[in-house]
């Protein structure tokens, strides 16, 4: 009863991922008959390809920092709502909204926000009396990409949260008594009982965030399409933009390239979270 | 316990916190409504603290040329198709390697979790190729298929482990009872498994009705369109023009948005059981 799931998975999967590679030691443009093997010119291409190792040190940038910064706000807002708080099923509510939403759709909303002149924050910041700090972040190559970054953990610090959350609740509220009549207080019981026993939890989150974050995409395209210059422009984005530009062969050692970025790291956080969890 | 004045501080504190980030959740989503029903003519700096004119022309002249019922009806379709794949292919995968453990099973169970790491994003190229030989660009049941492959690890994963946890007994007893394993699955164990079902539904819904990174790639003609490529090509055409941008957004955000919400209990136990299975 596997075979339906496998055969589907081997044709839309697995058989791309095997062409793959063998596509990214040709030269071929994706149109013309002509495929010449080059062996692994592609991949010497890279290394020297300056925008290329440029979208690499973006995506690393983005795919660090993003799910770091998810994840402590995350942890934040569940530690708030995992509180004995009136109206606290809303605020979770009202909280994971922003990350139904689309990346692309959200990116055009906070587009509309930022907007250079007559944008919405501008006005809450003059309100707030420090309208003069405004300036138009995204067309700065620098804050750009900061930009995008605050923006996305803002997006899906309430998903991370249900996470935590779900891990907060499964936790028996016996240990947190027991230990606070021996004497400890909230944030010993929070770095010796919580976290510890979060670390599931905290795996899952890390460890889906740094995937998908190293592999970002949508949620750069509506804010920045990867300006100002290529200032923003992250490896998926390049990968993209190489196999519409005819450069199929590089453009899929490319992805190899950054499949194994996402692996080094993601199985890294794995086997060091794994040492650390411990079981009631 | 009598409360001190130092309880009540903390506990407004608290109060005051989780305001102050359900505003911040919401503070994008307000401005986005009142660019979309305020006037053309009104200038956007026109203060975001006062009422917009609710003005339906932005979000009618946005409807008729952004091509967006077709993209609704589009996304539509291939979610729902999308979720009959995932639920129909994951819980049976899911079931035959959790009650069957037999050297293939644990084999394809491996691989499914290996690729669990690897983004659709970097098969996207390979599979141009493999499409256009089925001939599968711009057609909605290629989409279909392509994202529920995508999609089927976790799904499988999550399917397997809930059905683990399992008791075989009704099983057995019906295969005494003189059924075959199959129709056991689909009669007595598939029933069984609406908690995971929900989880694997709302996951993948999510996915489904917000991709984009497939989407840009195998749908190019309009007529194909779902909503995230609606919205891009939306905005390339009106950049200028914010108040249309932004009620097309707000009409391409609704849809998902009202179904969370009506949902919303189910979407946020699905969420919380599916990360405690995992």
């Amino acid at each position: 009863m596997a075979v339906p799931a496998l055969l589907l998975f081997v044709m839309f999967f697995i058989y791309p991922l095997t062409q793959g590679i063998g596509l990214s030691l040709t030269d071929w443009d994706g149109f013309s008959p002509s495929k010449n093997f080059i062996g692994l010119a592609n991949f010497q291409r890279f290394f020297t390809d300056k925008r290329a190792v440029a979208a690499v040190q973006h995506s690393i940038q983005y795919g660090f920092i993003v799910p770091i910064g998810m994840n402590i706000l995350g942890f934040i807002y569940a530690l708030l709502l995992d509180q004995k708080l009136v109206g606290k099923n809303v605020a979770r509510v009202v909280v994971y909204l922003p990350a139904i939403v689309s990346s692309l759709i959200i990116g055009y909303i906070w587009k509309i926000v930022l907007f250079t002149d007559g944008g919405a924050l501008k006005d809450i910041m003059t309100f707030l009396g420090v309208g003069h700090l405004f300036r138009s972040w995204l067309s700065y190559p620098q804050e750009a990409m900061w930009v995008v970054i605050i923006i996305n953990i803002w997006q899906h610090a309430g998903s991370v949260m249900i996470i935590y959350l779900a891990g907060m609740q499964s936790i028996p509220q016996e240990l947190f008594e027991s230990s606070t009549i021996d004497g400890a207080n909230y944030w010993q019981n929070l770095f010796n009982i919580t976290m510890p026993l979060l670390i599931p939890a905290i795996k899952i989150n890390v460890i889906t965030n740094l995937i998908n974050s190293l592999a970002v995409y949508d949620s750069i395209v509506a804010l920045t399409e990867g300006g100002p210059g290529y200032a923003t422009e992250s490896v998926s984005m390049l990968i993209y933009r190489l196999s519409y530009g005819s450069h199929t062969g590089y453009a899929t050692a490319i992805a190899l390239i950054l499949l194994v970025i996402i692996m080094i790291p993601t199985l890294f956080v794995f086997s060091a979270l794994n040492k650390k969890s411990v079981e009631i | 316990m009598k409360k001190t004045w130092k309880d009540h501080i903390s506990m407004s504190a608290r109060y005051i916190l989780m305001l102050f980030i359900c505003l911040i959740a919401l503070l994008p989503f307000y401005v986005l409504m009142f660019v979309a029903f305020n006037d053309k003519s009104r200038p956007l700096s026109a203060g975001v603290f006062s009422l917009p004119d609710f003005t339906f022309d932005n979000i009618i002249t946005a409807w008729n040329s952004g091509g967006m019922a077709s993209a609704i009806a589009n996304s539509v379709i291939i979610t729902v198709c999308g979720l009959v794949v995932v639920v129909i292919l994951g819980a049976s995968a899911g079931y035959a390697i959790a009650r069957f453990p037999n050297k293939f099973h644990k084999a394809i169970f491996t691989m499914f979790l290996c690729c669990m790491m690897v983004p659709g994003i970097i098969n996207t190229i390979p599979l141009y190729v493999i499409m256009r030989d089925i001939n599968g660009i711009n057609k909605l049941w290629s989409m279909i298929l392509l994202l529920s492959a995508n999609r089927l690890p976790f799904c499988i994963f999550l399917y397997t482990s809930f059905v683990q946890a399992m008791s075989p007994d009704i099983e057995h007893a019906a295969i005494i009872d003189g059924c075959t394993p199959f129709s056991a699955f689909w009669r007595i164990t598939f029933l069984l498994m609406k908690p995971i079902n929900s989880t694997v539904i709302i996951t993948s819904c999510i996915g489904f009705w917000n991709n984009y990174n497939q989407a840009v790639f195998f749908l190019q003609r309009r007529s194909v369109y779902t909503i995230p490529l609606a919205m891009a090509t939306f905005y390339r055409e009106f950049t200028t023009e914010w108040n249309l941008v932004a009620a097309a957004a707000f009409m391409g955000a609704l849809p998902i948005i009202i179904v969370f919400l009506s949902l919303q209990k189910y979407f946020i136990k699905g969420l919380a059981e599916g990360a405690v299975k995992g």
